[in-house]
C-alpha cells in the first residue's frame, strides 16, 4: 500500500506529442465544465463532480475547520466551500459513501499532465466509478474496479 | 505516566494550550509552564497559529520538556513540504517529543505575511498516514528507518462548522488513519455539540479515539464577540454573550462560564478529557482546573503570577 503515487514523468518523444494532444483534449472538456485544475491526478468521481482542487488549500479528502455558516470558504468570503459543494452534489447523486475514501498524497509529477492518459498508461490508479453497495468504508476500497483492495487503505496496515 | 499511558488507562485527562512568544525570548514558555506543572496532564504547542510567526513549535517542546511539562507537538501541513515535514519530525522524536496533533493548518491570509506561498502538499488526514507509516518503520518514499518513531497521534475535529455530516466523515477518515486522539474546537454551544457528540458516538469512534473537548476561558464580552464575528466555524450560544456582557466582573464571569462549561462536559459520555485553550490567558489554567475539581490531589501550588505578553486582540 502507498500513500503516494511515485511515477515519475519519463516519457519518450511520441508520447510526449500524445500527452500534450490529450491534455488539450482533455483541458476543452475539464476546463470549462469543472473548472479543472489541471492536477493530473484525477479524483472527479469521488468528488460528486465538484474540482477539489479549487479549495484553496486544495484539499483532497475533505474541508477545514473554517466553513462559514451557509458553506463560505474562510480563505474568500465571498465563494463557496469547495467541500460544501462537494458534499451537497455528492448527497445529490447518491455518492456521499466515495467521500469516505482517503485520497493519496498528490504526486506534483503529474502536474499539467492528462490525468486520461496517465490512467491510460498505469501511472496512476484509474479513479472508482462505482459507488460501494455495503454498510462499511471497507467495502468502498474493495469494490473497485481494478481489484486493488489496497488504494487509500490506512497506513496502520503498512508492515 | 505519559498522555498515552494515561488515556490507555481511561483516566479523564487535561490538556492545555501555550502559544509561544514572536522572539526567541525561552524565559517566557519557562515562565508560562510554571502555569502548568503538575496541574495538566500535557500541554499543546502551536504551530504558527493563524499563519503569525512564533518560536518554533518543535524547540518550544523541547523546552517545555526541560521543565517537566509533557508537550504535544502541533505540526501544520501550511508551512512544510514532505520533506520538511518527514525531516521535522525525525528531529521532535530524537528529541524525546512523542504527542503529535497533525492538523492542515490556517490559510496564510489569517497572518503577518499575507503574501506568502502555502503549501499544504499533505493535509491533515494524509499528515496521519504519513506519521502512521513513520512509526511502522518508513518513510513516504518507502525508504526504511533504522529507528522508527513512536509518535502518539492527534486531529482535531470542529462539531460546529457545517455540514455536520461531513466533518463526521472526515473525523472517521482521521480515526481510520490513525488518530489516536481527537481536540475539539472550543466548546460555546453544548446542544450542538452533544449532537455531535451523539453522532460520534453511534459510528463508535469515541472508543477508538479519545475525544478531548475544547473549553476556551475568555476575560471580556469583547473577546468572545470578535470569536462569534471574525473566527470561522465558531458557534456561540447568546446566552454566554449576554452574561458576559451584563457581567459586572467580566473576568470572574469567564472563569464560571468556563467551569460551567467542563462540567457539562464531564457529565457526557464518550467525552475522555478536555482541551484548555487560555488564548494568552495561561495564567487562569490553575484556578479553572481547581475550580472545575480536576485538579491533582499530589498537586505543588503552582508559582503563577500573570504571565508577560499576555495581551492579544483574541482575549483582551
Amino acid at each position: 500500500m502507498n500513500l503516494v503515487t511515485k511515477e515519475k514523468r519519463t516519457f519518450s518523444r511520441p508520447m510526449r506529442l500524445l500527452s500534450a494532444l490529450m491534455l488539450l483534449g482533455e483541458d476543452v472538456i475539464k476546463v470549462p465544465v469543472f473548472r479543472c485544475q489541471r492536477c493530473g491526478e484525477c479524483i472527479l468521481s469521488h468528488t460528486g463532480f465538484v474540482c477539489s482542487q479549487r479549495c484553496p488549500k486544495r484539499l483532497r479528502n475533505g474541508p477545514c475547520g473554517g466553513t462559514g455558516e451557509g458553506g463560505t470558504c474562510e480563505v474568500y468570503p465571498e465563494r463557496m466551500c469547495i467541500w460544501y459543494l462537494i458534499y451537497r452534489r455528492a448527497s445529490l447523486f447518491g455518492r456521499l459513501k466515495m467521500l469516505y475514501r482517503v485520497e493519496k498524497i498528490h504526486n506534483w509529477n503529474l502536474e499539467k499532465t492528462s490525468a486520461w492518459l496517465n490512467v491510460f498508461v498505469k501511472r496512476i490508479e484509474p479513479p472508482k466509478w462505482r459507488v460501494p453497495k455495503g454498510e462499511g468504508w471497507e467495502e468502498a476500497e474493495k469494490e473497485g474496479p481494478s481489484g486493488d483492495s489496497n488504494e487509500g487503505s490506512c497506513a496502520g496496515e503498512v508492515k | 505516566m505519559s498522555l498515552r499511558e494515561k488515556i490507555a488507562a481511561g483516566k479523564f485527562v487535561v490538556c492545555a494550550e501555550l502559544g509561544p512568544p514572536q522572539s526567541c525570548d525561552d524565559g517566557v514558555i519557562r515562565k508560562k509552564a510554571g502555569c502548568f506543572r503538575g496541574v495538566v496532564d500535557a500541554v499543546n504547542i502551536t504551530d504558527n497559529q493563524t499563519a503569525i510567526v512564533r518560536l518554533s513549535s518543535i524547540a518550544a517542546g523541547r523546552i517545555l520538556l526541560e521543565e517537566g511539562v509533557e508537550p504535544i507537538v502541533q505540526m501544520t501541513c501550511r508551512d512544510r513540504n514532505r520533506i520538511a515535514i518527514q525531516s521535522d519530525l525525525l528531529g521532535a522524536a530524537a528529541m524525546g517529543i512523542e504527542n503529535l496533533l497533525c492538523l492542515t493548518g490556517d490559510h496564510q491570509k489569517f497572518g503577518d505575511h499575507p503574501e506568502a506561498r502555502g503549501v499544504f502538499d499533505l493535509d491533515s488526514i494524509q499528515l496521519i498516514a504519513a506519521v502512521q507509516q513513520m512509526n511502522a518503520g518508513s518513510l513516504l518514499s518507502g525508504q526504511f528507518l533504522k529507528k522508527a518513531p513512536a509518535f502518539f497521534i492527534g486531529a482535531a475535529a470542529n462539531p460546529f462548522a457545517e455540514p455536520l455530516e461531513m466533518r463526521l466523515i472526515r473525523l472517521e477518515k482521521k480515526v481510520r488513519s490513525g488518530a489516536a486522539f481527537i481536540q475539539t474546537q472550543p466548546v460555546f454551544d453544548l446542544d450542538q455539540f452533544s449532537r455531535w457528540l451523539e453522532l460520534v458516538r453511534g459510528r463508535g469512534l469515541h472508543e477508538k479515539s479519545a475525544i478531548l473537548a475544547g473549553v476556551l476561558p475568555v476575560r471580556s464580552a469583547k473577546a468572545l464577540e470578535y470569536m462569534a464575528r471574525e473566527v470561522p466555524g465558531m458557534r456561540i450560544n447568546p446566552r454566554y454573550l449576554e452574561r458576559m456582557r451584563t457581567a459586572a466582573e467580566p473576568q470572574e464571569e469567564g472563569v464560571a462560564i468556563a467551569v460551567e462549561i467542563i462540567g457539562a462536559l464531564r457529565a457526557m459520555a464518550g467525552v475522555a478529557g478536555i482541551h484548555l485553550m487560555p488564548v494568552m490567558w495561561e495564567s487562569i489554567t490553575p484556578r479553572i482546573i481547581q475550580e472545575a475539581g480536576l485538579m491533582p490531589p499530589e498537586a505543588p501550588a503552582p508559582a503563577c503570577a500573570p504571565c508577560a505578553g499576555e495581551e492579544n486582540p483574541i482575549n483582551p
